[in-house]
Formats: C-alpha cells, sequence, structure tokens
C-alpha cells in the first residue's frame, strides 16, 4: 500500500532555535501511527508543518501521495494542539463552518456531535463549554464528512477518565474501519495501547521509526535475584549469551537477544553453581522502559 | 469566491458584536449629518442672495448635498476600520485562521476573502452614505434631484476603502486587538495629521499624500466655500487618486505577502 505521509529532512528553526532537525519517516495507509515524544520535543511543530499552518526551514514532505495542497487537507480531519473555534457561535455553527470549508455538506453535522456526546449541547456557545466538551467538538470537527486519515495531537487533553476511554474506544473503532490515524502524545500507554507504528523524537531529532513490535522489543530482559547478589552476578557472567547486565538493588537485570533467553538454562546453571534463585522472570521492554532508555541520555 | 463569502458569512451571522457596532454606524451617520443640518440652518441668514454670494448655496441642496454628507460621514469611517479589526483579529484570538488553513482552506484564499470584506464594508458605508445624502436632499426645501457632484460618493468610497484596508494591514501585522486597534486610532486620529502637518511645513504639500490623508483630501471642507477656496487649493484630484491606489495596492500586497508566508 502507498503511504499517507513521506516526510524528507525536515527541518526547522524558531529563531536561534532549532525545532526540528532532519527528521524523515513514512506512514503507511492503514496504520495508527503514534509520534512519541516529551513536551517541546517538536511533535506539534511537525504536524503545523503538514497542516501548512508553519514553514519548514528545510525539507518537503508529500501527503496522499502527492505534494501538499488545501485540497489534500480537505480529505484529512485534523486536531492540531488546542481547540480552535468561534467562541461567540454555537459548537453546531461552528461545525457548519468547518463543513463548509471541507465541502463535506451539513448533514453529518449531527452524527458526528451524536459521536462526540456532544449532541444534547449543539446549540450552547462554544465559550460556555468545558475545556473536556471543547476538546470533543475538535474531535468531532475531525470526523466531519467521514475522512480516512485522522490526524489527532493530544485527543485526549483535558478529558476526564470516561473521555479518554471513550476517545480510546473511538479511535480502534476507526483503526478497524481502515482509516489511517496519525497521533502525537506524550501519553505513553495511550500510544502503546491503540498504535501500530511509532516514531519517537527528543528535541526535534528523530530517534527511531518503525512497526511497534520491531521498535519496542528489541530485546529480551531477564530478571534474576538470590539471597546474594555478589555471588549470583559472578555466576550469570559465567553462563554466556547475554548482551549485557545490570545490578539492580534487589535484583539483576539480564539481556539477551530477542527470543533467546532460556529460563529452564539459566535456573539449571545457578542451581548447578550452588545458588539458589529466588526470582527468575522474563519481561517484556515496555514502551515506558524504552521511552526513558531513549530519551534521557 | 462564493463559497468562502459564504464561510464569512457564517462567521458574523450570529455575531452580535458586529451587527451592533454596524447598526449604531448607521444611526451615527445620519446623526452626525442631522446634527450638521440644523445647525447651519439655524445660523444661515434666511434667504439672502448676499449671504448665498459668501458662504455658498444651502449645503444640503443638491448638488452640494452629495458633497456635504460625504465629508460629514468621513468622520465616522474609524467604525468600518475597528470592524475590520476585529474580523480579522478574532481570527487570530482564537486560532481560527489556523483551523481555517488546517480545514482546507489555502492561505490565499484566507487571506483574499478578507480583502474582499473590506471592499464589501466600504461598499455598505458608501450605499449608506448615498442613501442618506439622498433622504436629506430630497427632504430640503428648494432642492432639486440631481446627480451633479455625485463623484463626492465614489470619493468616499475610496476613503471607505483606505480605511478599511489600513485597518486590516494593521490588524495582520500586529494579529492582538488590543494592539491594532490602539495604533488604528492613534494613527488616524493623532500621528498621521501630525505627520502631514509637519510634512507640509518642511516640504510644500507633501503632507496630503499620506495614506489617510491622500483621500481624506479628496473631499475637502464643503461649508463656506467661497471663502475657503481663497485661502487653501486642495491637491489635484488625479494625483490624490494616484496616489491613493498605490497605497491600496501596497497594503494588499503586505497583508497577502505576509500572510502567506509567516508562521501561522
Amino acid at each position: 500500500m502507498n503511504n499517507i505521509l513521506d516526510i524528507n529532512g525536515i527541518s526547522k528553526f524558531y529563531g536561534p532555535i532549532q525545532a526540528l532537525d532532519n527528521v524523515s519517516f513514512s506512514v503507511p495507509a492503514g496504520s495508527v501511527f503514534g509520534i512519541l515524544g516529551p513536551n517541546g520535543s517538536g511533535k506539534t511543530t511537525l504536524l503545523g508543518i503538514v497542516m501548512d499552518i508553519l514553514r519548514a526551514t528545510s525539507g518537503t514532505f508529500t501527503l496522499l501521495g502527492q505534494p501538499p495542497s488545501a485540497d489534500s487537507r480537505k480529505h484529512i480531519g485534523t486536531l492540531l494542539e488546542t481547540p480552535n473555534f468561534y467562541h461567540y457561535l454555537s459548537g453546531e455553527n461552528n461545525l457548519r463552518i468547518a463543513a463548509e470549508i471541507k465541502g463535506s455538506g451539513k448533514d453529518n453535522i449531527n452524527e458526528v456531535l451524536q459521536k462526540v456526546n456532544l449532541y444534547d449541547r449543539r446549540m450552547s456557545k462554544f465559550m460556555t463549554y468545558s475545556l473536556g466538551m471543547k476538546q470533543r467538538l475538535a474531535i468531532a470537527s475531525a470526523l466531519l464528512g467521514n475522512p480516512d486519515v485522522l490526524v489527532f495531537d493530544e485527543p485526549t487533553n483535558g478529558l476526564d477518565p470516561v473521555g479518554i476511554a471513550e476517545i480510546r474506544e473511538l479511535i480502534k473503532r476507526l483503526a478497524e474501519e481502515g482509516k489511517t490515524i496519525i497521533m502525537a502524545s506524550h501519553l505513553l500507554d495511550e500510544v502503546e495501547k491503540v498504535c501500530t507504528h511509532v516514531a519517537i523524537l527528543k528535541k526535534g531529532k528523530l530517534l527511531l521509526s518503525g512497526n511497534v513490535d520491531e521498535v519496542l522489543v528489541n530485546e529480551d530482559i531477564v530478571e534474576v535475584s538470590a539471597s546474594s547478589l555478589d555471588r549470583l552476578e559472578e555466576v550469570m557472567r559465567s553462563l554466556n549469551g547475554h548482551i549485557n547486565m545490570k545490578r539492580n538493588p534487589h535484583s539483576l537485570q539480564v539481556n539477551y537477544p530477542l527470543g533467546t533467553a532460556n529460563l529452564e538454562r539459566i535456573n539449571q546453571h545457578c542451581f548447578s553453581q550452588g545458588v539458589v534463585l529466588n526470582l527468575l522472570q522474563l519481561k517484556k521492554k515496555s514502551l515506558e522502559t524504552k521511552f526513558f532508555e531513549l530519551t534521557n541520555n | 469566491m462564493i463559497k468562502l463569502l459564504k464561510i464569512e458569512w457564517l462567521k458574523v451571522k450570529n455575531y452580535r458584536t458586529f451587527w451592533i457596532l454596524s447598526a449604531l454606524f448607521l444611526i451615527s451617520i445620519y446623526g452626525i449629518n442631522y446634527i450638521t443640518y440644523e445647525v447651519q440652518s439655524t445660523s444661515r441668514p434666511k434667504a439672502n442672495p448676499m449671504a448665498d454670494a459668501i458662504i455658498g448655496t444651502p449645503p444640503f441642496q443638491f448638488p452640494d448635498v452629495w458633497h456635504t454628507v460625504s465629508y460629514m460621514s468621513s468622520f465616522l469611517l474609524f467604525i468600518p476600520g475597528l470592524l475590520m479589526i476585529i474580523s480579522m483579529t478574532n481570527e487570530y484570538s482564537f486560532k481560527t485562521h489556523r483551523q481555517n488553513v488546517i480545514d482546507g482552506l489555502s492561505r490565499t484564499q484566507f487571506i483574499m476573502v478578507k480583502m474582499v470584506n473590506v471592499a464589501i464594508i466600504a461598499f455598505i458605508s458608501t450605499l449608506a452614505v448615498f442613501l442618506t445624502a439622498l433622504g436629506f436632499g430630497l427632504a430640503e426645501g428648494a432642492s432639486y434631484f440631481s446627480f451633479e457632484k455625485i463623484e463626492y460618493i465614489g470619493y468616499f468610497f475610496i476613503q471607505a476603502l483606505s480605511y478599511t484596508g489600513v485597518a486590516l494591514l494593521f490588524s495582520v501585522l500586529f494579529k492582538r486587538s488590543g494592539i491594532a486597534i490602539g495604533v488604528f486610532f492613534l494613527y488616524v486620529v493623532v500621528l498621521e495629521n501630525l505627520l502631514a502637518g509637519l510634512l507640509n511645513r518642511y516640504v510644500y504639500g507633501i503632507g496630503h499624500y499620506l495614506p489617510l490623508e491622500s483621500t481624506d483630501n479628496l473631499i475637502p471642507f464643503p461649508f463656506f466655500r467661497n471663502v475657503v477656496k481663497q485661502f487653501v487649493t486642495p491637491p489635484p484630484t488625479l494625483y490624490l487618486l494616484i496616489a491613493a491606489v498605490i497605497y491600496l495596492a501596497a497594503y494588499f500586497f503586505v497583508c497577502r505577502r505576509k500572510f502567506e508566508t509567516d508562521d501561522l
């Protein structure tokens, strides 16, 4: 399948500050693509460039396989950073403006309002909405015209736990319908729960990108412990095959290449060397550890 | 373009501030001319050919009414400017200029339709002035309808374009409503007059060609014409019109250029 978005070497300076440094990656059609990074890592700047509200200092991109244009943006539902609406207009009238711009007709305004549970408040002015309602109106606006590509920047900002769960369900449902979703977030479990692909940004640099399974789990981690950690470390070092070893306060963490950790062999080896294990556990590397590992150094 | 105008219409249709200000503007056009009418008709000696020879025919009779009403109404042109500033800076403060572009307008479309708004606001203001002048002319006794001097209505349109154009320019340059409104009023009321006065003192007549002065001068002081014209020679209308067109083109060029190339 074609790529929805191809980014080639985009850099962006705000005066002397470099917000993006030669970022390149591709978003395949049908993926749920998470752009992950701490605050200020350039996620919104990148999406802003793709949406033509910011100018890249250098680099190019294609959208839906074509050079970027206003018409291609009409087929993409986007929520960028904050909900931007006319404060003095009702939710419904705000969506009419968005629908008119997209040329999507006003037929499905009620439908998208129902999807985000705002139908009852559609006549209220935007300025009377709570933060969560504003966010939901922005999501409704992105859904107008049933676009095949959706871009969400921090979609669960300001929502309560129920709202967060609802939006997560909505995103999963949209993904099942075959839509491509590009989602920027600093909330790791949000990305972990719904994304198929991920790109990690730090201070404007792309650290890595690709399929979630490939990117996030590339090592087996075995956690072992015994009454004497010194002796255990000595014994474990005599068993080959590991990549590295790390001493935690109450355990030892041993990393093996993906799929090569053999717990039985470890147990047997330790026991035969006179060390009795009181902990032996295979852990997959969680997104969070990976994320901290990547962004901390 | 019709589609873009429809979007603009949806933005103002339910915007109460806009309609209240517009209504006040229309009432004020009538009001300022009515006050002038009252003042001149009570202070003018009745049916005195001598007086007419000195101070001119009654200013609210055809054809002079086109001139008089255009002149008096031009003092209210800061209101259309204000409307323009509000409608543009609202977009910046609600960040809807970004959202409109995200949703699929091109930057060029967005700024072009604002420029068309300038023309529409100027046109409607001019229409109001035309109707007011017509009304006063018809109501004035011993006045026979005439389109002579109707060019002053056209000059008013150019002047209205110029004021709302400057308002759009300031909005695009400053983005925040407070500063845009403040600078606009300061410029209209004080700065330009000060500058024009200084320039006229040192370089003969050049101050008449400042951005708003050039269109202000299209409609000279309409009262006591026979007296005034012995002291003041107004700059040639053709030069003023050329200056006005150049300024308008410059405003639109700068607005468009800035909106198309900046980070929004």
